[in-house]
């Protein structure tokens, strides 16, 4: 297998795998914040708030995968 | 002016905003176009420098246009807020227009929502830099979205400067150390550095969870700094991908489709503009806060 071949389909195995645990986790974060906000809707700002930081730090482990794939196509050689 | 604007009705105003619409489609027609390239859409991170100036040994000083918005930046908060204070204190009206209640709403985010529901002690002394660190941000990713002539043949381009890796670990640097800072006042160098040790602990368990805790921190570092880097970065070349899409088909069908979708991502991308913005700050707010409150 040629490099740039390996190079491609290692950045591939990153992108798509590296996504799925993030998904799963906001859905489960965001899920609990609306059921939340359901039970008490007077919290609602706090609740936003919460989320918010949530989806930030969860976000940004999908975030890490992008990048290293993106390291190695174009950084690489 | 401003009179004659209010004095139309509300037809004419949706005539006259089509028509400045319609203008600058038609004049997007007559500006001189580049070259055919390859598209490779990491071209907009490539930095040139515009005025080469010496390295001072690793640190190369010349100005490129990542520092050119860095500048930029900060001349829009220092111009605003000479303007916004000539404007509100000179102010007599009776109830609050709406740059006042545009700046209230900014304020009062950043001191309730960030300051004072994270950080227990110290909200007040530290808020000055969490406001501060939250509204660089903020009109940092801003900027990033609205396209100025830095293209490599002078045309218009967006270009993210907190997409760019030594921008944003400076800024996660001046958390990091500030944090530090803060905890060392607040309990003393020996103090601060005992308060990562939990006590009602077994001994190995004791070193093993201080050991967790120093990692963590320094990690603190690398994942606040990737997080804003990694989404300006994937949303500009996002953007750069479906912009050049619509062209890339040769097809109207096409066009029109993608058309639309870029300017929905773009909505989204402004969005996610603010997010990393109130993320950032109160991260720092937390990571400040947790260094100075005391055991619990």
């Amino acid at each position: 297998m040629s490099n740039h071949a390996a190079q491609l389909i290692a950045a591939g195995l990153c992108f798509g795998p590296g996504v799925i645990g993030a998904g799963a986790g906001l859905g489960i974060l965001i899920g609990h914040a609306i059921d939340s906000i359901a039970r008490q809707p007077e919290m609602q700002n706090d609740i936003r708030t919460l989320m918010f930081i949530g989806i930030g730090i969860v976000e940004a482990l999908a975030l890490y995968a992008i990048v290293f794939g993106l390291i190695l196509l174009y950084v690489v050689k | 002016m401003k009179n004659w604007w209010r004095g139309l009705s509300r037809r004419t105003k949706v005539f006259v905003y089509l028509g400045a619409f319609l203008l600058v489609c038609i004049g997007t027609f007559f500006i001189p176009h580049g070259k055919k390239e390859n598209f490779q859409a990491a071209n907009e991170f490539i930095l040139t420098p515009i005025i080469k100036l010496p390295k001072i040994g690793p640190v190369d000083l010349s100005i490129n246009k990542a520092v050119l918005y860095l500048w930029g930046v900060v001349v829009i908060i220092v111009a605003a807020s000479f303007y916004i204070n000539r404007k509100l204190l000179h102010s007599d009206k009776e109830e609050p227009g709406r740059l006042q209640i545009i700046l209230e709403g900014l304020y009062d985010l950043a001191r309730n929502s960030i300051s004072n529901s994270v950080m227990r002690v110290g909200a007040d002394t530290w808020f000055p830099y969490v406001s501060a660190a939250f509204t660089f941000v903020l009109l940092l990713n801003f900027l990033g979205l609205i396209p100025l002539p830095v293209g490599e043949h002078g045309q218009l381009a967006f270009y993210a400067a907190s997409g760019n890796l030594y921008v944003t670990i400076t800024l996660a640097a001046c958390t990091f150390f500030l944090s530090h800072y803060a905890g060392v006042k607040a309990k003393g160098g020996l103090g601060y550095v005992k308060g990562w040790m939990v006590k009602g602990a077994p001994p190995v368990m004791r070193q093993f969870i201080f050991g967790t805790h120093v990692l963590s921190e320094m990690f603190r570092l690398v994942s606040l700094s990737v997080r804003l880097f990694a989404n300006m970065l994937a949303g500009h070349m996002l953007l750069a991908v479906l912009f050049a899409m619509t062209l890339l088909f040769q097809s109207y069908f096409f066009a029109g489709v993608f058309s639309v979708g870029s300017v929905v991502i773009y909505l989204f991308e402004v969005f996610v503009a603010a997010i990393q913005a109130f993320i950032f700050a109160i991260l720092s707010a937390v990571y400040i806060g947790g260094a100075i409150e005391e055991e619990h």
